[in-house]
């Protein structure tokens, strides 16, 4: 009985066109476009401001002072063949070089002139780096003053080392060294978590068809149970949703780096992954088997269940990454069921973590479906007399 | 076959039911008539225990229904109006299919489904899609399926409706059929020609009561030459008779 039931649904499902695309087409296309578009977002050494300097001193410490800045990646210095906006003008004023370890300035020793449109956060990272740039600067003065106090045959250590990119080794959690999060390791997660909830469609076309159409009625009248019924809802699903992680990770891994994008990554728990992928699958099921229960046509179910689908993702952080959230909308994501698995993906992908860390989000998408399931078979239970 | 005694149905403030008897024997055509809304569906679908009642007793092969609601569904079929199978499934798919969740399985599949598609002469269209078929196709696939478990006995509701001449004939052949191979029908139709053409005993419903049921024969002959089922159905319904 249960088999005829899973034979039944996959022959519908696969021969539903609009219902695989909404499957598998959209979350691919997302999955490529999200990872391209968020490309740079991820880039460290992409360039965030473009700045001009005017040099009125024309000294040796406002030579090295440019030489410093140069040397990060996060700033662009204007030449005149550049095209892009000046976000920042730096103007170093005469005499800036014996200025520089007098405590009895009249003048500030930097003028700067930013742009209305850059962000608050923007301006305090180049002010720390200005400033770390000003404090190097100083202690080159220092250092050569003391080093004339020295007798020749002892060297006085170089101090302004914290300029140079050895100084501080960078180490993302569990992810190899000189390894870092990518685009691609956020856009994966989030639309397999969105993709895997668009079983809706599918689900609500069938099963309302059914009910209309007395199917579900004649099928009552043929002693099926209301557990081989969800079951051959659920388990068909569940598959559904297992090949669509396998394939969009596929995506991530394969087709993202052919369009230039990073490849993704795989964490280090294949039992965690499969134990995240499983329970929100659950998740997405226990949501759709619940709204096509309770929807009275087609049209209502794929409606309310994309409209929610849409707020989970918005909510759970699918469409903006939590990181750009404010910390009470990142709090306030944790009600989305869709929260729970991308942070359960996240935390294979992107944290390297395995098992023990995914329970707390297994238990929850889990609890979260089963309850849906049994509100739904009560329901139906209410309304068809099997 | 079936024993209803003094079954009562109430949704809310409406009374579908109301204390209906009934008694239809083994082998016979029963036609149920009665206008939209009377409680047919209703008394047909308590019958094949899709919706529950609470006052009454209802036994059926011998068994109360209650008890032994799976037993009786086992032993009998229920063929509705609308076309109760998948569009997007073929016509092969579905018998497969139907017959599957009843437990038909092995040689005994195969020898049901070849039954059910010769009775219905679907065999040039089994590998056809159902929403494929014509209307007339649809209705015997429709039909097939209920034949699948070989019931003791069945349902139709409304089998003719929106079909043409010929092919109604035809039903109502394979129906004269199903009686020939001792089956029990109960048929419901607004046709009053078909009931009086296969059906051996009449039974009118009007506001969730039995206002008549009789033998085909004496209902006509109790009457002079001129009355037909539908003058009879049409003063009973119309509040001109209380009983036949």
């Amino acid at each position: 009985m249960l088999t005829q039931m899973l034979r039944k649904e996959f022959i519908l499902i696969l021969r539903d066109k609009h219902s695989l695309a909404a499957l598998f087409i959209m979350p691919f296309l997302f999955i490529l476009i999200m990872s391209m578009a968020l490309k740079d977002t991820f880039n460290n050494e992409r360039a965030l401001l473009n700045y001009e300097i005017i040099d009125l001193d024309k000294s040796l410490a406002s030579r090295t002072l440019q030489d410093f800045m140069l040397t990060s990646s996060f700033l662009h210095k204007q030449t005149e063949e550049s095209n892009s906006k000046t976000h920042l003008t730096i103007s170093i004023p005469k005499g800036f070089s014996t200025s520089l370890l007098r405590k009895d300035r009249k003048e500030p020793l930097l003028q700067l002139e930013v742009a209305p449109d850059v962000k608050q956060e923007m301006v305090l990272i180049f002010q720390a780096k200005l400033t770390a740039d000003i404090m190097a600067l100083r202690l080159m003065q220092i250092q050569k003053k003391i080093a004339l106090l020295l007798p020749a045959s002892q060297t006085f250590p170089d101090l302004t080392d914290f300029q140079s990119k050895d100084f501080l080794q960078i180490d993302y959690k569990g992810m190899k060294t000189n390894e870092q999060p990518t685009s691609t390791q956020q856009s994966v997660p989030s639309w397999i978590v969105f993709g895997m909830f668009f079983v809706i469609i599918p689900m609500s076309t069938i099963f309302i068809g059914e009910r209309k159409q007395n199917t579900l009625m004649r099928m009552a009248s043929m002693n099926i149970s209301v557990p081989v019924l969800f079951a051959g809802k659920v388990i068909p699903y569940i598959l559904i949703n297992q090949f669509q992680v396998v394939l969009m990770i596929a995506a991530g891994v394969f087709v993202v780096p052919l369009l230039g994008g990073d490849a993704l990554t795989l964490g280090h728990s294949l039992s965690g992954l499969v134990l995240v992928s499983l329970a929100l699958s659950i998740a997405a099921i226990g949501t759709s088997v619940l709204i096509a229960t309770l929807a009275g046509t087609v049209e209502q179910a794929t409606t309310i269940g994309g409209l929610l689908n849409i707020l989970f993702g918005a909510i759970g952080g699918v469409m903006v990454p939590k990181m750009y959230m404010p910390q009470a909308m990142q709090t306030f994501s944790n009600v989305s069921p869709m929260s729970w698995g991308l942070e359960g993906f996240l935390d294979i992908f992107l944290r390297g973590y395995g098992v023990t860390e995914v329970i707390p989000e297994t238990l929850a998408l889990c609890g979260f479906g089963i309850s849906l399931l049994l509100v739904a078979a009560l329901i139906f239970s209410k309304r068809v007399n099997i | 076959m079936i024993s209803i005694t003094n079954l009562s149905k109430r949704y809310k403030a409406h009374t579908a039911l109301d204390h209906v008897s009934l008694e239809v024997q083994q082998g016979i055509i029963l036609g149920l008539l009665g206008p939209n809304g009377a409680g047919k569906t209703t008394l047909i679908s308590i019958l094949n225990g899709l919706i529950p009642y609470r006052d009454g007793d209802v036994s059926i092969f011998g068994l109360p229904l209650k008890e032994n609601q799976k037993e009786i569904r086992r032993r009998s079929s229920f063929i509705p109006q609308a076309f109760a199978f998948y569009d997007n499934l073929t016509v092969l798919e579905n018998l497969r299919f139907f017959a599957g969740i009843q437990r038909i399985t092995g040689n005994t599949l195969q020898n049901t489904i070849d039954s059910a598609v010769s009775t219905n002469r679907l065999q040039t269209m089994l590998d056809r899609r159902a929403h494929s078929l014509s209307g007339g196709q649809k209705q015997r696939l429709n039909i097939a399926i209920g034949l699948l478990n070989d019931p003791e006995i069945i349902y139709f509701d409304e089998p003719t409706a929106g079909i043409d001449p010929e092919l109604r004939n035809n039903i109502l052949q394979s129906i004269l059929s199903f009686k020939a191979a001792g089956k029990t029908i109960i048929y419901t139709s607004h046709y009053m020609q078909e009931i009086e053409q296969i059906c051996d005993e009449a039974a009118i419903i009007h506001q969730g009561k039995i206002v008549c049921h009789k033998p085909l024969t004496d209902l006509l002959q109790q009457n002079d030459s001129q009355t037909t089922l539908e003058s009879i159905y049409l003063s009973l319904t119309s509040g001109q008779d209380e009983q036949c």
